[in-house]
This record gives C-alpha cells, structure tokens and sequence, in this order.
C-alpha cells in the first residue's frame, strides 16, 4: 500500500493485488438487516479495476447500505467480501489497512469543522501514513489544484460552500492515494449550480483511470462516465448492463418505470 | 413552675474530655500501655505527649472563634489543663456530632464539649469528671412581652437545639404546655428562628444563652434555670492514665482560682451564682464587623478556591475516563462507568463526605494524614466526576456520527478518531456544561463544613456562633461566593474561547 507521494492522483505504480479472478472488488450474496427489515436481499457485485460502476434506483433500494458495506461501515448480515484481495470481516484483517485503500466521498461532506482545509487533508496521510508534514501539504496543494481549491487551502469548512466542501471532501480521500474511490450520493446535498464543478472533478478522475462506485441520481451523467450501470431496487440488482443497455433498452418493467420518473 | 419529679442531670462540659485520651490508650497505644501502666505511671504516661482534641464549632461561649482563634471556656480550661498537665494539644473545630465520629475513627484523642453523662454514653465513652453545671432557661425575643413563663406558650413554637437537653426538656414538657418543639442544629440558627418569629421561645443551656444575651443577640431570658443535678457516679476505668491526669488538673484549677476565673471571663461575675442576664457588650457597626471578620473570612475562601480547584482538575480526569468507557465498545468498561455514574449522582454529597472521612479510617483501623482535605478532595470529585462522565458522555454522542464515518474511512483507527476529530468538537460542545459543573461544585463544597472543613461557610459559623450577627455575616458570604464564582466564570469562559476557537 503506498500513501500518495505523487502529485498525480492515484495509479499507483504497485499493482493493486486483486483476487483470481481479477475482481478489485467482488461480494458475494450479500444480505443486510435493520431489525426486522431486510434491506439487501441477496446482492453479487464483482468490480475490476479501472470500471466507474453507477448504481441508480428508487431511494430505500439499499444502494448506501451496500457502497458502506464494502469499506467495513456497515457490516453485512450475510455473505462475503473481498477487497483488494482483503477479506473484509476475516480474522486476520485489519479494517483501517483495507479502508486506507478505498476512498470514500459522503453526501454530507462529513469535513472536520474543528480543522483548515489543509489540516483536513493531511491528517490521516500523517496520522496514519506517517508522511511529513510539510511533503503532507504539499500534496494536499496539488491534489487542491486537481479540485480546482488551491486558494482555499487554509480555509475552514464553514466558509466554504457546499460544492466547495465536496470537492475538499474528495482531495481528502484522494490523499491517501486509494485504489478504489465510492461515491455515496455525492451530489445530493448540493445546489443545482454546484453540481457541475462535482461532477467535472469526478469525470476527471475516471479518466485517469480511478476505479469508481457510484451512487447516483444524476443519469445523465451516469451515463456518460460509467463503464457500467446496476439498477436495485428493492434490495436486489434488477438489471445491470452498459450505460447504453440500461438507459436505451431497459429490459424490466421496474427499471422501465424508474426511468420514466427521472429522465 | 416545672415539676419538680422531672430531674435533669447533664454534667455538662467535662465530661466530655476524657473520652478520648482513655480510647487511645485502650485502642491505639492499648497494648503497649496496658502492660507496662498501672496506675502510678499515669502522670509520666501522658507528660509530653501530644493529642489531637476534638471540639463543637459552634457553642459560645464554651468555644467559639474570637479574631480567628478559637475561645471560650472549654478552650481555656483544656489549654490549662494540659499546661498543668504537662501535655500538648492540637484542637480541631470540627461539630459536635462529627467530634464524636472522628473520636470513634481515631481522628481525635479527645472530645470536649458539653456533653451530658448518660448511661448510653458512658458504655462508649470514657468521660472526665464533670466540670460545669448547666440547666435549661427558656429566652423570647427582647421585645416580647407577652410571653413570661411556661403557661404562656400554649400554641406557640418553641426551638431547641438538635440532641441538647433542652430538647429532651422542651419535648418532655410540650404537651402539658400545649406548645409545638422544632430542632434546629446551632444555636445561631434558633436565635434568628426567635428574632424572625418563626418561633416564639428558645429553650437553651443558661451559659449559652446568657452569652448570647451579652453580645446582643436580641434575646432576653425570661424563666429561671433548671437545675441539672451532677450525677456522681464513679467513672468506669477511672484508674486510667489520661483520665486521671485530666481529672487531676481540673481540679488543681478549681483549687487555685483559674477555674473561676475562666467562667468569669465568659459569663460575667454573676453567673456562678444567679442566671441574671449580663451586662450587655456595647455592638460594632456593619464596617466594623466588616473588618473583624474579613481575615478569616478570607482564609476559608482560600480554602474554597484551593480545594475546588484541586477536586474540579481531577473530577474533569474521572470524567473523562468514565466517559469514554461509557461509549465504550467494551461492554465490561461500559457496565463499570454505568456503576460509578448511577452509585455517585444517585447518592447524597453528604454521605460520602462522612464515609470518607469517618469510615474509611475506621475501616483501616488507623487514622490517615491529612486525611480531611483528601477525604474532602474525594468526595467533591467523584461526586462531580458522575455528572461530568454524563457531560462528555453526552456531548461525545452529540457529535455526527459522519464525523467518526469520515474519520474511519480515512483509515484512522477509533483511538485516532476520537482523539483528534471527535473529542475536540465535544469537548467544545462540552464546555458551557462543564463550567456549569464547576460552578455547581464551588457552592457544593460548602457541605464540606459538616466534616470541619474550613472553607467560607464554616469560618461564617464560626463568626456568627459567637457574635449573633448570622444576617450581616451570611451577606458577606454570599457576596464572596458571587465574587469567587463569576471570577471562576470568567477565566473559565476565557480558556474556552483559547481552547475551543
């Protein structure tokens, strides 16, 4: 695992270890309860690296809960999963060491209130990764550049916008030169006009490469980045397939129905 | 106008000394003693020796604070007797019920105070020869001229001191009178209850009652005293060392004047023989009193501030522990934090200041240096530790939850989590809660006194017990105790906006 030290995001030089079968990230029959409700019924999703997978349905389908499942936040009440060749759950991992390694960017931001800019990126590249301070920085002022931040890099959260805070969020954990980036509903909270400086840092970063999961409700741009799009809805994947398969030829009559309502 | 079958014995205040020199020697240095002192030995056996003397804070004019040192007449008789004697004292003020407890605790050598011989008494205590002989007298307020004796209280209150005499008195005569009796703890406190009209007669000791009267307490008596016979019984193990001595000298101060001269010095000259009331002390104004009062006024404000401090520093760390094993993931460390907060918040201040301080020696069999500032120190802090763990408790849970999401994702640990990104928000979410807390524990060290700790309440006690002035002196203490705590507020409001910026 290497923490960055390269101003350029990601595509470490070390190949990340996948399992057999090349998956970065492969799940398998997942199911998850809140007390009595189930609300992953049996889900298999296998990622390779460089795929941008979009995951898009009716809110309550469970696409959070799964995204949170594959970095340990939430842990499933059933079946396996394996990142980076890292069994989540197994005795002898370590969930911080897995979690270094995939990014994950929240609706909310989820910034440190209480630290600049700055500090809330480099906390954990000299926290946890054990970076100096001052080569902390100044990746954290290239990876500012990358999101379009740099002057802002000794401001504190609360002065910043939301669209801002995002792209700060997503600097963050970038820093830690992850091999998989999860985008949790990124663009949710944000004004309309925000959304476009979101979306073009997330469009950069699948360019580069980066392998991405989103949750989404933004289709149009859905489907111009994904390498592939899964449809839930109701804690199962309904149907998955190219942008072009899901969005020009649904096959089922749910995913039909769900399309009429967003497009 | 009482009956006369109703005898009331109390020997009053010597009796009490002794107690204590006889149960250290059978306790404490028992063993060593027992062998090598009958009775001759017994003046060498205490000649040099120092002990610890236990003493009531507030019974003027047997001892009271005059200018901060403490007077009166058991004061100055046991000062003569251990001259006489050839021993030192160490005299510590501490109340009358919390002398005997820290004589049964070994905290004390001796008790003096007045105190009636009883039977019950004597099976725990070994008491000295009496020296004074006391009796019930019942006072009005000055200007009451309705009430003159006994048949006149029909209906009325009539307030007495907690586990005196005069109550055991009061009680015994109140159905016949038709009158009500309300205890209250010092004198002090019944002598206002008299001037406020909250109660219509005070029944007391006629030597307290005639030094109040002395220095203006606004009370005149109006019955005569009610003798209390001496009960001469022999004392049990009166061929003790300690005791003897005691004896001893008592009476080589009644054979040369001094006892007398004592009691003069406090009554008046005509208080051996009559109950008249004494000639009245002429009063000193408010600015005077001011000033008289305001060295050792002083000094217990120190002691306030100085063991706030201390238990408040080490409440925050009890806080602060129990609180995070209280949101620990550890359910063994969550249940001992549950224990602690609902053991301490669900349990009086008081009663852990007398465990500490009374019954943890007694459990060790042995007293314990400076044992009532640390037992002070323990009860204020874990008392105040239990609502501190709840504050961080709280505020810990009060920060989002996105917040620890964001941190763990990061690849921090939960240790790094909470020590950099979620307790510095709680602690800043904490902190108007946590200086309430220290506000709370400036006036709740107030309780303390009821130990014999000298803060700023005690040394008021200890004013007004002997100078009557409970309203002026109580208005100074209130205004220290604003001063001090929105002092306290406002550093404390200073290092929150330092820390938490």
């Amino acid at each position: 695992m290497s923490a960055a030290t390269s101003a350029t995001i990601h595509t470490s030089t070390t190949p990340s270890p996948a399992d057999a079968d090349g998956f970065v990230v492969d799940a398998r029959d997942l199911h998850r309860s809140f007390g009595s409700t189930e609300v992953i019924k049996g889900i298999d999703l296998q990622v390779r690296k460089g795929e941008v997978v979009c995951i898009i349905g009716p809110s309550g389908a469970g696409k959070s809960t799964l995204l949170r499942c594959l970095n340990g936040l939430e842990t499933p009440t059933s079946g396996t999963i394996v990142v980076n060749g890292h069994h989540l759950g197994g005795r002898k991992t370590n969930i911080d060491k897995v979690r270094e390694q995939i990014g994950m960017v929240f609706q909310h931001f989820n910034l440190f209130p209480n630290m600049s800019v700055c500090d809330n990126i480099t906390l954990a590249p000299t926290l946890v990764a054990k970076i100096p301070k001052d080569k902390a920085r100044a990746n954290a002022l290239r990876l500012l550049e990358l999101v379009n931040m740099q002057e802002k890099v000794d401001a504190m959260p609360a002065s910043l916008s939301g669209g801002q805070k995002q792209r700060v969020a997503i600097a963050r954990a970038l820093a830690m030169d992850p091999d998989i980036m999860l985008f949790d509903e990124a663009t949710s909270a944000l004004d309309p006009e925000m959304v476009g400086d979101v979306l073009a840092v997330i469009r950069r970063l699948a360019q580069q490469g980066m392998t991405m999961i989103l949750v989404t409700h933004e289709m149009a741009f859905a489907r111009e980045v994904a390498t592939r799009v899964i449809f839930t809805d109701g804690g199962v994947i309904d149907e998955q397939g190219t942008p072009e398969q899901v969005f020009e030829h649904p096959q089922s009559e749910r995913l039909q129905s769900f399309l009429s309502k967003v497009l | 106008m009482q009956p006369a079958r109703t005898q009331w014995r109390k020997q009053s205040r010597l009796v009490k000394v002794v107690m204590s020199f006889l149960i250290a020697l059978a306790a404490v240095a028992g063993f060593a003693m027992a062998g090598a002192a009958p009775a001759s030995a017994a003046e060498s056996s205490v000649k040099g020796k120092s002990f610890t003397i236990a003493t009531d804070t507030t019974f003027a004019p047997f001892e009271f604070r005059e200018h901060g040192k403490l007077v009166g007449i058991d004061m100055d008789m046991i000062r003569a007797i251990a001259k006489d004697q050839g021993f030192s004292i160490q005299i510590q003020s501490l109340g009358f019920n919390a002398a005997l407890q820290a004589l049964s605790s070994n905290q004390a050598d001796a008790v003096i105070a007045g105190m009636s011989v009883t039977d019950e008494r004597k099976q725990i205590y070994d008491f000295s020869e009496p020296y004074f002989e006391s009796g019930v007298q019942m006072a009005v307020a000055e200007g009451n001229t309705t009430i003159k004796g006994y048949g006149d209280l029909k209906g009325k209150t009539v307030t007495v001191k907690t586990g005196s005499s005069s109550e055991i008195y009061a009680k015994s005569i109140a159905k016949q009178y038709g009158f009500t009796v309300h205890s209250v703890d010092q004198s002090a406190t019944m002598y206002e209850m008299v001037k406020s009209g909250n109660a219509s007669a005070v029944f007391d000791d006629y030597p307290v009652l005639a030094y109040g009267i002395s220095q203006n307490n606004g009370l005149k008596t109006v019955t005569p005293k009610k003798p209390e016979l001496l009960r001469h019984r022999g004392e049990q193990g009166q061929e003790r060392g300690a005791a003897q001595s005691i004896n001893a000298g008592l009476a080589e101060l009644k054979s040369s004047g001094e006892y007398d001269r004592i009691l003069d010095r406090y009554l008046g000259k005509t208080s051996s023989s009559s109950a008249k009331t004494p000639v009245k002390a002429s009063q000193p104004s408010f600015w005077q009193l001011v000033q008289s009062s305001m060295p050792a006024l002083a000094q217990g404000l120190r002691n306030t501030l100085i063991i706030t401090v201390l238990a408040f520093t080490l409440a925050l760390i009890i806080g602060m522990v129990f609180g995070l094993m209280r949101i620990s993931p550890n359910p063994a460390a969550n249940w001992l934090a549950r224990i602690y907060v609902s053991v301490f918040r669900g349990t009086p201040l008081l009663v852990w200041a007398f465990f500490f301080y009374f019954g943890i020696p007694q459990l060790v069999g042995h007293a314990l240096p400076n044992w009532l500032w640390i037992s002070s120190l323990f009860t204020l802090s874990l008392n105040s530790g239990s609502y501190l763990t709840e504050i961080i408790r709280g505020s810990i849970r009060s920060v989002d939850v996105g917040q620890t999401e964001g941190a763990r994702s990061l690849g921090l640990t939960y240790g790094q989590t909470l020590r950099r990104v979620v307790l510095p928000q709680a602690i800043k979410i904490a902190t108007p809660s946590i200086i309430n807390q220290l506000v709370i524990m400036i006036k709740d060290s107030s309780l303390l006194l009821t130990i014999g700790f000298a803060d700023l309440l005690y040394q008021a006690q200890q004013l007004y017990a002997a100078n009557f002035r409970v309203t002026e002196t109580l208005l100074m203490v209130g205004i220290l105790y604003f001063i001090a705590i929105t002092f306290l507020t406002w550093l404390a409001n200073i290092a929150d906006r330092r820390l938490n910026k």
